[in-house]
């Protein structure tokens, strides 16, 4: 083990003296040539080194869309993952392909934001707003991601804008239930002499949810009494030298403030979850240094606030990465390794770990090579991480994408990939008095996947963009708290997870005209497979509760110039509440309307959009089997003066 | 021949005036008959249930509350049931405050009639028939937190409830974490859940619905209910008591070791069945010691016993998300047969 730690910093000090090569083109999709000098790669690396599986970024259109909303709320409308909701502006959880909660790498700027001692991330705490893109890693990721990625990774970045010079953002939302939300934002750039150039942003939010519904059951489910206090702040800055270099300070505070039944002074609950991030990042051409500073708090209590159960967890992180070119001066093949190491040092204090202080270190170790060709990409991973006493296997993957059809009209991607994940055991797995297990070993998956991308430009105005997935995901070792031995945790399921995902997309544009759908359609079987006891006969080959076999979800819309009309709907199936899948929630479909237009007031443009939300009144039932509310308005006003659009 | 036809006409006739009659009768009654099994479901799920099983069947019929009242649910823990008047009153308990019920149905059909609600029902325990359409439901009032020492609302409440007008009339203070209720002659004796700490037995006038006398016991007052003999039996810590109510005397005292579990009357109620240290026991009312004889090697998430066929019912709850088992025994403890059932069995009626 110290030999493998010594032989690794030998290997770095190699690595970061090693001589300079030439950055390379992004992707295959990427056909035109960019200039190098200037625009170095900088996507992270789940976008780069994972070939052959699914990657989905969101436009910013949508983003624009969900400037008001969570999360939760765009990934549903957009994608297959299924959310575990507990109502309106409640704790929210992710199933991305059939897997747990614990199972989505939540990545922010390219560091794991799950928090550590669930494993999990409250989608719900995580307003759109806080990041400026998007994208969502469908399949295993633990080669590139480290551990969390067995089901798929959702990726959200800052991104500088080095065109602005300065502009404000304004936005309020009035929202049915009066529900109301205001941000606040800045962002600026300059020139700072010869070399080097500047862009910043500073964006604050507030989000009250008082959730003052003029009802307080329907059709016999009650709606939950709670409240949501949302606030948070993010400050991005950007350095970047005309050589390519670039300096990153990336901060995100949020403070998630839920009270339930706040009617109630003996039964009121209140939950308050706050995070700091905090990360800087150094990025030559071929290097790149990160550190960074999370600390989570979650404190609840009961009836008295003033002394809440307590839980601070600090992470440390610093992860250096260095790229080769391995075979440089080839004009038609790129030949590229990136190996990376990466050091967090955990400290947490819980009331439920017995409220001592408790320290560990995890190291990764990593290599990524990825091979491109006209025709080939080709990515082929292996990671080591070694966590203090819980060691996780060591995790490769291969990936291929082939481009089949490569015509002026339309091209066909084939891609095909296996790849291990794991997922080391959360805090509370390990060290909750009584209940957790301190030999709990890391879950293991193995994800097998395989699909066809085709891209059609009829005419410059009818583009089809088309994508079919199939996957085989098996989780083994998965942690199962285990009621026949007091809800002790222990590694006691296996977990199989297949699906189908088919997605298209068709934009038609002419004459000022534009209109697009987007269309997305995946089937989702996931279940326990392993007999452990008597009882678990009765679950064998169930699906997985709250994973709802079949899922769709449709978005069109119609723009003429300055006014957009959207409609989004999103259909899932039933979603069964117990292992045994005797109980079950009834399938759903979801529609919300959105009508905008950017108008000028004097010389600053503002973007009115007004919302109808669940427009059927469809009854959507809450983990907690809560009515959550019906049909509902909003009216957003984003004032952004002077734009750049 | 002819006579043959003409009977056999006559019979048609019959036969078709009965079937006639029969579709005019009043909707069937499927639940008359048989043991209601009262699933907690598992806690923050809100998803207990009430299924039915008909005495001589294998297969339980489930959730019937939903099965009469399709587009109602019940959206709670099941924690207790009655049949009052001709009507079931099913006790709902819901994670979250102000969302407790009881749910009052038509007790043949299960189709529901009224719900009483919070503020007037916060953590209903259990309801007892005070007299006709009069019923009393101990509830405990809304729960503080639990590390603090106020989960239990000091003092919980006892619902007067008039099942014509379909109100709660009257909230009697009673004591701490009030639970389970007996009715003797005009007199209920009212005690508390072990876990409140309050050692107050309370005795309550059915006709004044007035606390009348409150009695001191050594441990938390757990009600058992009335022996062949009119008795009262109470679990009080790691005793058993038996009190003549009227003079509300200590006849007797059975010290255990350690504290049974799930202590339920035989049919003849001349006999305890009772969990203790992961195993079931018996002991006759006549004992004058705690050493009760081992019918069954295991123990159960609660007891019940059919008084009609002296079944025991044991409840098995593998997990709170899959549905648990029924167990089923003669008197003696030989195994009968298991049914499944639905999430978290915790309650029998027997009707």
């Amino acid at each position: 083990m110290q030999a493998l730690r010594w032989w690794v910093l030998g290997l770095f000090a190699g690595v970061l003296t090693g001589q300079r090569s030439v950055a390379q083109t992004d992707s295959l999709r990427t056909t035109s040539v960019v200039s190098l000098s200037v625009v170095t790669v900088r996507a992270i690396a789940p976008e780069r080194f994972i070939a052959g599986q699914k990657l989905q970024r969101i436009d910013s259109t949508t983003l624009l869309q969900f400037q008001f909303g969570s999360l939760t709320d765009l990934l549903t409308f957009n994608t297959p993952l299924a959310f575990k909701n507990y109502g309106s502006g409640q704790l929210a959880t992710v199933s991305f392909r059939g897997t747990s909660a614990n199972h989505t790498a939540v990545l922010w700027n390219g560091i794991n934001i799950n928090q550590p001692n669930l494993g999990q991330t409250d989608f719900s705490t995580l307003p759109v707003a806080g990041f400026d893109l998007l994208s969502v890693q469908y399949g295993a990721g633990g080669c590139v991601v480290g551990s969390d990625a067995v089901g798929g990774s959702v990726l959200l970045s800052s991104a500088p804008d080095w065109k602005q010079k300065f502009s404000v953002t304004l936005g309020q939302q009035l929202a049915s239930f009066q529900n109301y939300q205001t941000q606040l934002g800045i962002r600026y750039g300059t020139k700072l002499g010869e070399n080097w150039q500047f862009s910043g942003r500073s964006f604050g939010y507030r989000h009250q949810l008082n959730n003052t519904y003029p009802y307080q059951e329907r059709r016999g489910y009650f709606l939950e009494p709670s409240t949501t206090a949302q606030r948070g702040l993010v400050q991005d800055l950007f350095f970047r030298h005309k050589s390519g270099k670039q300096i990153s300070v990336n901060a995100w505070l949020t403070d998630n403030d839920l009270i339930i039944a706040p009617q109630d002074p003996i039964a009121r609950e209140r939950t308050r979850t706050q995070s700091a991030r905090f990360l800087t990042t150094y990025e030559a051409n071929q290097l790149s240094i990160r550190m960074g500073w999370i600390r989570d708090l979650i404190d609840y209590a009961k009836e008295d606030f003033s002394g809440p159960s307590h839980t601070e967890t600090d992470r440390l992180i610093s992860r250096v990465e260095r790229e080769f070119n391995l075979w440089p001066g080839h004009q038609s093949v790129n030949l590229n390794l990136r190996v990376g190491g990466e050091w967090s040092h955990y400290r947490t204090r819980t009331d439920g770990y017995g409220g001592r202080l408790i320290t560990e270190n995890r190291q990764d170790l990593y290599a990524l090579l990825r091979l491109q060709t006209n025709r080939w990409l080709v990515s082929a991973n292996v990671r080591q991480a070694f966590v203090t006493r819980f060691n996780p296997p060591l995790t490769p993957s291969l990936g291929v994408e082939y481009k089949l059809v490569q015509r002026s009209i339309w091209n066909v991607i084939a891609k095909s990939s296996i790849g291990y994940s794991y997922r080391v055991p959360t805090l509370n797995e390990r060290y909750w008095l009584v209940l957790g297990n301190p030999d709990q070993r890391p879950e293991r998956g193995m994800n097998i996947e395989g699909g066809l991308a085709a891209t059609a430009a009829f005419s410059d105005q009818l583009k089809l963009t088309a994508e079919a997935t199939a996957y085989h995901n098996r989780v083994d070792d998965w942690a199962y708290w285990n009621p026949t031995k007091n809800y002790h945790v222990e590694n006691l399921q296996l977990v199989v997870a297949r699906g189908l995902e088919l997605t298209t997309t068709l934009t038609y544009t002419r004459n000022g005209w534009q209109a697009g759908l987007r269309a997305g359609y995946a089937y989702t079987r996931a279940s326990q497979e392993r007999v452990y006891d008597t009882y678990a006969q009765d679950v064998v080959g169930k699906q997985l509760v709250y994973v709802p076999m079949h899922t769709g979800t449709f978005n069109v819309y119609v723009q003429r110039t300055k006014t957009r009309l959207t409609v989004q709907t999103q259909t899932s199936s039933r979603r069964y509440v117990t292992f045994d899948n005797t109980q079950f929630f009834k399938g759903v479909t979801l529609a919300n309307v959105l009508l905008e237009h950017l108008m000028k007031l004097g010389p600053v443009p503002v973007r009115v959009q007004g919302q109808a939300n669940n427009v059927f009144d469809a009854l959507a039932i809450s983990a907690k089997r809560n009515a959550l509310p019906g049909r509902n308005w909003a009216i957003n006003l984003i004032i952004n003066f002077p734009s750049n659009t | 021949m002819k006579k043959q036809s003409t009977k056999g006409l006559a019979l048609i006739v019959l036969a078709l005036s009965v079937w006639n009659c029969k579709t005019s009768d009043p909707e069937p009654t499927p639940y008359e008959s048989g043991v209601f099994i009262l699933n907690s479901g598992n806690f923050s799920d809100n998803n207990g249930t009430v299924s039915f099983l008909p005495r001589g069947s294998q297969t339980a019929l489930t959730d019937i509350f939903r099965s009469a009242n399709p587009d109602l649910t019940l959206s709670g823990g099941m924690q207790g049931y009655a049949d009052i008047s001709g009507k079931g009153l099913i006790l709902v308990d819901n994670s979250t405050a102000g969302q407790d019920k009881v749910e009052v149905v038509e007790a043949g059909t299960f189709k529901t009639r009224f719900t009483l609600k919070s503020p007037d029902i916060e953590n209903p325990r259990q309801a007892i028939q005070v007299g006709p359409n009069r019923a009393y439901v101990s509830c405990w009032d809304v729960s503080g937190d639990f590390s603090k020492g106020t989960f239990y609302k000091d003092p919980g409440y006892i619902a007067v409830v008039d099942l014509n007008s379909s109100k709660v009339t009257k909230k009697i203070l009673a004591v701490k974490g009030v639970e389970r209720m007996v009715l003797v002659g005009t007199e209920v004796f009212v005690g508390s859940t072990t876990y409140s700490g309050d050692k107050n037995l309370l005795i309550v006038d059915a006709n004044t619905d007035e606390v009348k006398q409150r009695i001191e016991f050594s441990a938390t007052p757990e009600l058992i209910g009335l022996d062949f003999d009119g008795k009262l039996w109470i679990l009080a810590g790691k005793d058993l008591v038996q009190i003549e109510p009227a003079t509300r005397a200590t006849i007797k005292r059975l010290t255990f070791a350690t504290a049974p579990s799930n202590v339920t009357f035989s049919a003849d109620r001349k006999r305890f069945y009772y969990n203790l240290s992961g195993k079931t026991y018996r002991l006759d009312n006549t004992s004058t010691t705690a050493s009760g004889s081992q019918i069954i090697a295991r123990t159960f998430n609660t007891l019940g016993v059919d008084p009609q066929t002296k079944t025991i019912y044991g409840a098995v709850v593998p997990s709170y998300k899959q549905a648990g088992y029924v167990v089923r025994y003669d008197e003696g403890g030989t195994l009968i047969d298991s049914v499944k059932v639905e999430i978290g069995p915790s309650g029998f009626y027997f009707r």
